[in-house]
Parts: C-alpha cells; sequence; structure tokens
C-alpha cells in the first residue's frame, strides 16, 4: 500500500532504517526508498517490541492489569495507569450496585501525576525530536527535567519509570509530607527552565527553518487518519479528551487546549514539524497550571483514620473486583501521546475478558508513510521525533 | 610607518634553496656549512614539519577531544569526565622505571611519589579535569578489532584515514607559528594551504565509497557536495586578504599585519577594513563547514545517517578520522588568525617581543597562536553543542545564494576601498613584499569605509530578521518575550 512520490531521476535505492539506527532506538524499522536524498516511499515495519500485553491482559485478574498498562507507554506510564483505571472504574460504574467513588484527594493526586508526567514526557519528546535535527543540548535538559518529575515520583511509589501507582478506586500511596511543597518548587523552577529551552531551541531559526513546512497535515488528513493527542491539534483541530469529554475532575480545571496555527511563519504550514513540536510545549505550559490548580483544589489527608484516604486497594473495590458486572465498555482518556482508549470485555469473572487498548502513536505510525513522500532523507528522523512515537504503544 | 620584515633573507639566513629560514638553515647546519643537497633538504623539510607538528598540533588535537568534552558538559550542565586521573600511568610508569625492584618495593615508590604536595596536587587536577580519559581512550582505541567490511573495497578503506590525515596536516607547513619557526616559506602560501586541505574531500568520498555500505555513500556524497561547494567561500575569503596585502605569503600576510606602539592589534586585518571582517566571518563559517562541524555535520549527520561516511570504521582508523577532524578545527582556526588576526603576533606590545632574543620570542609567538587556534577552537565547541544541524538543501543554499554573493559584494567593496585609496596594492607583483605602506585613507576615508557599510549591513539585517527571523507572535511568551 506504499504510494511512491516522483523523484528526480526515478533510480531508487532501499534503505533500512532501523532497528539499528540511532533514531530508532533499537525498535522501529523503516523501509526507506529513496532517489539520492529525496524519499519516494517509506514503509514501517513494526513488531520489533511486542510482548503480548493485550493477551497477557486476559490471563491475569482486574487489578493485576495495571503493572502491564505501564509497559504500554513506558514514557508516560501514570497515565497509561490512570488509563486503564479510569475505564474499570466505568465498567463497575454501569452497574450500580458497585459503583466505586474516587476520593476527591486521590482525584487531585491523579491530576498531579498526570500532568508531571506529561510534562516530563513531552520534555523528552520535543528532546529527543531536537537531538534528531542534530542538537543534542536541548535533549540533555529536557531529560534532566524529567529526572527532577522522575525524583518526586520516586518518593511518592518507589519507581522512576513503571510506577504502578494509579489503582481502580484511587491511587496507591497518599502523597509524602512535603510533597506539594516539593512539586510547586518544580513548577516555579521549572519554567525559568523552560524559558531557556525555548531561547535554546524553539527561537532557533536554524531549527525552525528546518522543521517549517515538513510532513504537513493538514486538518482534515489528521482526522482522516485518525490522528489524536498533540498531533491532532498541531494540525488546527480543537480537540482534547481532557475538555470535550472529561474524566476525573478535569471538568472542573477547565482544560484551555492550544492548536497549530503555522507557527514556523512564512514557510511553515499548519500542521508541520515545528507545529508539532510547538503545541507540545504549549501543552507543558497548560500542564504547569493543572498541576498548580490541582495543589490548590487538594484536600487535606483524613487524619487519624485508619482506611486508605486515597483509595488505594479500597477493600471494597476489591471485592468487587472478583465479580465486576458483565458487559463491555469503552473509556478514553488524554495521555501524552493522545487519546489513549481501554475497550474492556468483561463476561463477569475475575479475569477480563478483552483488554484492547488504542493509544496515540499507533495512529501517528500509521500516517508516516503518507507523510514522508516526497520530503529530504534528513527529515525522516525528524518527522519521527515530531509525532513522538513510543514504540511499545505500536506494538501491544 | 614601519613595517618590519620577518623571515626573509635579510634577517641573516644563509642563502639556501630558498624553502625559508627554518628550513635553509637546518639542511644548511645539516650539510655541515656547505651549500646542502637535495638529500639534506628534503631531511630538513621533514624535520622541520614533522617536529612542530608533534610538538604543537597533534597534541592539541588530542587534547581538543577532551576539551570538548569538557565543553559540552560544562553547556549541558553535566560534568564530563572526572575521574580517569594519571594515577595509573604513573604506577606504570614507576614500575617500568623500576623494573629492576619487586614490586611491592616499585609500589612503595610510587606511594611516596604521590603523597609529595606537588604531584599529589598535580594528580588530583588531572583527575577532576579527566586528563587520564585521553590515555584511556588512545589505549581502548588501539585494542579495537579494525574491522574491514566484507562488501568493502578494501585498498580504498584502508587508504582513506590516512588522506584525511594528510588533508589535515599538510596545510600546517605553510603555518607560520612564529618569527623564525616556519616549515615552508611559499609565495603561494594561501593556495597551498587551500589546495592541501582538499585532499579531505577525496578522503571523506573513499571512505563514503569504500565502506559498501549506504549510509557512508550517502554521506560520502553529501561531504563531496559540500566540501567543494563550501571551498568556493573560503578562497574567495583567502583572496580578499591577497587582494589587500598584495601577496599569497602567509607569512608575508603576517608580517604586514605588524604595528609599532603598544596596540598592535590595529594593524590587523580584519580591523582593517568592514569587508576584512565579514570576510573573517564567511571563512570561520565556511571553514566550519570544511571541517564537517556542526550546524554543517552532513557528512556524519549521527541522527540520520548513523555516522555517515565513517559508519563502518573502528578503532585506530575511526581515531585517525577523529584526529582529522580535529586537527582541521585546528587549521581553520590557524588560518583565520593568520590571515585576519595577526598571525602569532601579539595583540598588544609586539614590538617588545620582536625585541626579544630569538630562542625566547619563538615561544612565546607559538603559544600566542596557540591560544588564538584554540579561541576559534572553543568557537566552533560552542557552536556545535548549541545549533541544530541544517538540512542537505540548506547547507547548499546557504553557500551559493548567501556566502559566495556575500563574498563576491565584500571583494568588490575591498577593490573599491583600494581604488579609493590611490590604488596603492593593485597590480603589485605577488611575492614578499617586506615593506608596503598600508594604503593611506587618511581619517575620513577610514570613517566612510566603516560607516558605509556597516550602515548597509545593519540595515539589510534588521530587514532580514523582521521578514524571517522573529518568532510567531504566540509565541513570544515562551521565551519570556526575547524575539
Amino acid at each position: 500500500m506504499t504510494v511512491e512520490a516522483t523523484t528526480p531521476s526515478g533510480e531508487r535505492m532501499t534503505l533500512n532504517m532501523g532497528p539499528q539506527h540511532p533514531a530508532t532506538h533499537g525498535v522501529l524499522r523503516i523501509v526507506v526508498e529513496s532517489d539520492g536524498e529525496i524519499v519516494a516511499s517509506c514503509t514501517p515495519d513494526h513488531g520489533y517490541l511486542h510482548r503480548s500485553i493485550e493477551k497477557i491482559g486476559e490471563c491475569v485478574e482486574w487489578p493485576m492489569v495495571v503493572p502491564y498498562t505501564d509497559r504500554v507507554d513506558y514514557v508516560c506510564a501514570m497515565n497509561a495507569n490512570l488509563a486503564y483505571c479510569v475505564a474499570v472504574e466505568k465498567l463497575l460504574n454501569t452497574d450500580p450496585a458497585a459503583a466505586v467513588q474516587v476520593p476527591l484527594r486521590a482525584e487531585c493526586i491523579r491530576v498531579l501525576v498526570a500532568e508531571l508526567n506529561r510534562i516530563s514526557s513531552h520534555m523528552v519528546a520535543v528532546g529527543a525530536m531536537a537531538m534528531d535535527t542534530g542538537a543534542v543540548t536541548p535533549f540533555l535538559h529536557g531529560i534532566a527535567q524529567r529526572e527532577l518529575v522522575n525524583d518526586i515520583f520516586e518518593k511518592l511509589c518507589g519507581q522512576r519509570l513503571t510506577y504502578n501507582y494509579v489503582t481502580v478506586g484511587g491511587v496507591a500511596f497518599d502523597l509524602y509530607p512535603d510533597a506539594a511543597a516539593e512539586i510547586a518548587r518544580f513548577l516555579d523552577q521549572f519554567e525559568i527552565e523552560m524559558r531557556r529551552f525555548n531561547k535554546l531551541i524553539t527561537a532557533n531559526a536554524i531549527f525552525r527553518d528546518r522543521c517549517a513546512g515538513v510532513a504537513a497535515v493538514s486538518a482534515a488528513e489528521a482526522i482522516a487518519w485518525g490522528l489524536v493527542g498533540p498531533n491532532l491539534r498541531a494540525s488546527g483541530v480543537d480537540y482534547d479528551v481532557r475538555r470535550d469529554d472529561p474524566y476525573g475532575i478535569y471538568e472542573r480545571l477547565q482544560v484551555r487546549v492550544p492548536v497549530g496555527q503555522g507557527f514556523a511563519g512564512r514557510r511553515g504550514k499548519v500542521g508541520d514539524c515545528y507545529d508539532r513540536f510547538v503545541v507540545r510545549l504549549l501543552e507543558v505550559q497548560e500542564s504547569v497550571r493543572l498541576c498548580r490548580a490541582a495543589l490548590a483544589m487538594l484536600p487535606p489527608p483524613a487524619d487519624g483514620k485508619p482506611a486508605d484516604p486515597v483509595g488505594g486497594f479500597q477493600a471494597d473495590v476489591k471485592k468487587l473486583l472478583l465479580r465486576p458486572p458483565k458487559g463491555e465498555v469503552h473509556c478514553r482518556t488524554e495521555s501524552a501521546r493522545g487519546e489513549m482508549g481501554y475497550y474492556l470485555v468483561s463476561d463477569g469473572t475475575k479475569v477480563p475478558y478483552r483488554v484492547r487498548v488504542r493509544t496515540g502513536s499507533f495512529s501517528a505510525a500509521g500516517i508516516f508513510h503518507h507523510v514522508m513522500r516526497g520530503i529530504f532523507l534528513a527529515d525522516v528522523v525528524a518527522v519521527i521525533g515530531s509525532f513522538d512515537v513510543v514504540v511499545p504503544e505500536i506494538d501491544r | 610607518m614601519t613595517v618590519i620584515a620577518i623571515g626573509t633573507a635579510a634577517d641573516g639566513a644563509p642563502a639556501g634553496p630558498g624553502f625559508g629560514y627554518t628550513v635553509d638553515t637546518l639542511a644548511a647546519w645539516l650539510a655541515g656549512g656547505q651549500a646542502p643537497g637535495a638529500f639534506a633538504t628534503g631531511v630538513a623539510i621533514v624535520v622541520a614539519w614533522v617536529v612542530p607538528m608533534l610538538v604543537l598540533v597533534f597534541p592539541l588535537a588530542a587534547l581538543g577531544q577532551i576539551a570538548e568534552r569538557k565543553i559540552a558538559a560544562a553547556i549541558q550542565r553535566r560534568e564530563g569526565p572526572n575521574s580517569a586521573g594519571l594515577d595509573g600511568p604513573l604506577r606504570l610508569l614507576c614500575r617500568a622505571v623500576l623494573f629492576f625492584l619487586p614490586r611491592p618495593r616499585q609500589d612503595r615508590v610510587f606511594e611516596r611519589l604521590s603523597a609529595l604536595p606537588v604531584v599529589r596536587t598535580v594528580l588530583a587536577t588531572a583527575r577532576r579535569i579527566g586528563l587520564g580519559q585521553l590515555l584511556a581512550d588512545g589505549v581502548k582505541m588501539l585494542g579495537k578489532e579494525d574491522i574491514v567490511p566484507a562488501d568493502a573495497d578494501g585498498v580504498v578503506f584502508r587508504m582513506a584515514p590516512y588522506l584525511a590525515m594528510v588533508g589535515a596536516f599538510l596545510p600546517f607547513c605553510v603555518v607560520p607559528f612564529g618569527h623564525h619557526l616556519v616549515m615552508l616559506e611559499s609565495p603561494v602560501g594561501a593556495l597551498f594551504a587551500i589546495a592541501a586541505s582538499g585532499i579531505t574531500v577525496l578522503a571523506l568520498k573513499m571512505a563514503g565509497w569504500g565502506s559498501g555500505s549506504k549510509w557512508s555513500l550517502l554521506g560520502g556524497m553529501r561531504a563531496v557536495a559540500q566540501l567543494i561547494s563550501y571551498e568556493i567561500p573560503v578562497g574567495l575569503a583567502v583572496a580578499g586578504v591577497v587582494l589587500w596585502c598584495g601577496t599569497m605569503d602567509l607569512h608575508a600576510i603576517v608580517g604586514q599585519q605588524y604595528r609599532d606602539g603598544a596596540l598592535t592589534l590595529l594593524g590587523w586585518n580584519a580591523l582593517q577594513s568592514p569587508f576584512l571582517l565579514l570576510l573573517a566571518c564567511i571563512l570561520f563559517f565556511a571553514g566550519l563547514a570544511e571541517c564537517q562541524r556542526t550546524p554543517f555535520d552532513m557528512a556524519e549527520a549521527e541522527s540520520e545517517l548513523v555516522s555517515g561516511f565513517n559508519t563502518e570504521y573502528s578503532g585506530l582508523r575511526w581515531g585517525m578520522f577523529a584526529m582529522a577532524e580535529y586537527t582541521e578545527m585546528l587549521l581553520v582556526s590557524a588560518l583565520v588568525a593568520t590571515l585576519f588576526f595577526g598571525g602569532y603576533q601579539s595583540p598588544l606590545g609586539e614590538q617588545w617581543i620582536v625585541a626579544l632574543p630569538v630562542w625566547l620570542s619563538v615561544p612565546i609567538h607559538a603559544v600566542l597562536l596557540l591560544l588564538k587556534m584554540l579561541a576559534g577552537f572553543g568557537l566552533m565547541m560552542w557552536i556545535r553543542w548549541t545549533l541544530p544541524r541544517f538540512r542537505v538543501d540548506q547547507v547548499m543554499r546557504l553557500c551559493w545564494l548567501s556566502l559566495v554573493p556575500l563574498c563576491l559584494l565584500a571583494l568588490l567593496g575591498l577593490a573599491a576601498q583600494l581604488l579609493c585609496a590611490g590604488g596603492a596594492t593593485l597590480g603589485v607583483p605577488y611575492g614578499r613584499l617586506p615593506a608596503r605602506l598600508q594604503p593611506d585613507l587618511g581619517m575620513v576615508g577610514h570613517l566612510v569605509g566603516w560607516a558605509v557599510p556597516l550602515l548597509l549591513g545593519g540595515v539589510v539585517v534588521r530587514a532580514a530578521r523582521r521578514r524571517h527571523g522573529q518568532m510567531h507572535p504566540a509565541l513570544r511568551q515562551l521565551t519570556g518575550g526575547a524575539p
């Protein structure tokens, strides 16, 4: 189904980009047909990181799927946890007798960790894209910020990569003492760091010209190809699950959604690589605001209560999950890579009948061969970077 | 205004085959005072070239790799190499020197030695700046397997690194390092430097072609296209200096930048005319492209082409490419310094250094040039670790549509300036011009000559920025208001 672009000489050279290629991180393979520096066609080849996560989901009990969701998107594992847990809660809520109430404190913590993880994930995404265009330094500054978020998460749940923190009915642990102050401190320094980061790379004319007009996806194309999340918004489509189909307390936080406007200027187009890059940076700003709002909303911990105040491992939820209501449910949440949809089928037993994940990277990888025709070989890696593909999201 | 003639026969060099003071003196000494034959001259040339290479350039290029890692680390707020010191090498040295003693006594000597306050401080400093990393990397590189891919064209593949080294080191023989320290004083020195560094193109092409890898091939193709293109701005920039000075002899060009008095730097070519300053910048950036450094590292482009032309190289062969790259960076810095920034001369009070005895002034001059080279080197690293890479088409556009026209414009301006000054240098035959006066523009001429081009340039740059350089209004807040 590859469609070839017309190229200057018509002679073709097949290039195997990946899995052993510095820009594809050992897990993605793209077969590029090129005419010198011009790409004629490009076929992604997936499956190098397939670990049967969906199939495993059919073999373990409902709460035990959560650690596996970490592995679906290890760059943004909090959101992956959250997506599954919100879906299971939706399933339980289909039966009024089994309805789960998530405590407000747990909801606030969920927003906090989800948005912090979105920040750290986007910092990796923009940093990696900058590195793909040859600028190494922004990546390290991005990773430095991710490390600070990881420090907070490590104190929170003991893990730095796969957190297993959000549980059905709440979160696993309450915030550690001083956590709110530490998060606030992080956000303050992060804003200053972001200004420096943007001066370094976003405002850089070479970088902007590199990305301007490259692999532009129009709004109609983006919808037709099923792009989601930042990739969709970069094409100018104003849609965010957190605002348009809210879950948790996002409705009360009133998420503001940035969209692509052809930020690269004269040579730029709406939905080009630069727009995808910048939309992530604007989203990070919004995440900082959401974190502050969640901190302000955070109710004090229920002192002296023997029961877990944040709803983690609620005894009644555990009992409910032994015999959940029969039926099927689809639930979408906004992960860092866009809409993450969990489709769960329950046959009333303690093991899911089907766990199906729909991820942002999957639809992004689907458009690769379409947008990469006729571009420069050097831009292939920049385009991969701009779509922010995390390969386990493709191979589940 | 006096201009000192440097490195000419008038300085008392023996009349010889005419390879310059250093070679001629050496050849005469080798021949025992008689007229040196071809053999003595050959040996003298090799010695005069190899010794400064080994003493001055080679260690600097090696240290450059450590410097690069430290500078990159500083820019990225890391520490960089900070553990590998010289303790191990010192211990090994003790054992080697005291091989006749039993091992425990050798080690006791080492411990006594390293307990000395001076040695301890040196060792601690070496550890802190990771000086031992240099040795460790070298040993590691030597120990690596020398892989020649099955598909490679063996001869071409093996020859490429040597050619790259030749292309990087050969041009240095015309670069004057000091009053009497020029390996080869050639009346066509500037041309020779450009021509000799052109060998690198061949080396990169051979590496790309001979590796039998598509990534290498693409890297090699990019290298050829880019290097040949950027030789034009390099050549035009050098032509500007030649036009101004009336000679291609690098030593004579350095000599002409001499001024009496404390402010020697007033004589530097870069400060003689705005066009020369522009050409200096162009030479630096085009030189950056010539040594394949970011933002022009098309041929290596590690995120696109794996590692470009040197993808298939390992061990020492790869090390030779790396060495050639660093040497070439030093070469570009040295050429910019020599042509535009007074070469080995001190910016202040050169006349007092010249008055010193030769054994004192030569090392001072060599160090001064090395410092200027290091400044250029540092600037290149700063650029590398700050900027992203251009795309292939952008590199070509920059060369042909920006740098070349700018060069031609600067040459025109320069020629006009010289004509206004009475055509002092136009038509002067090439060769040594020991005591030529700079064109006397007068105060008004100087002011107009600087002000008009600077104003015009400012207007053009502002217009270009307004048209193209500014961020989208919605994004200004991202940088806190900066453009």
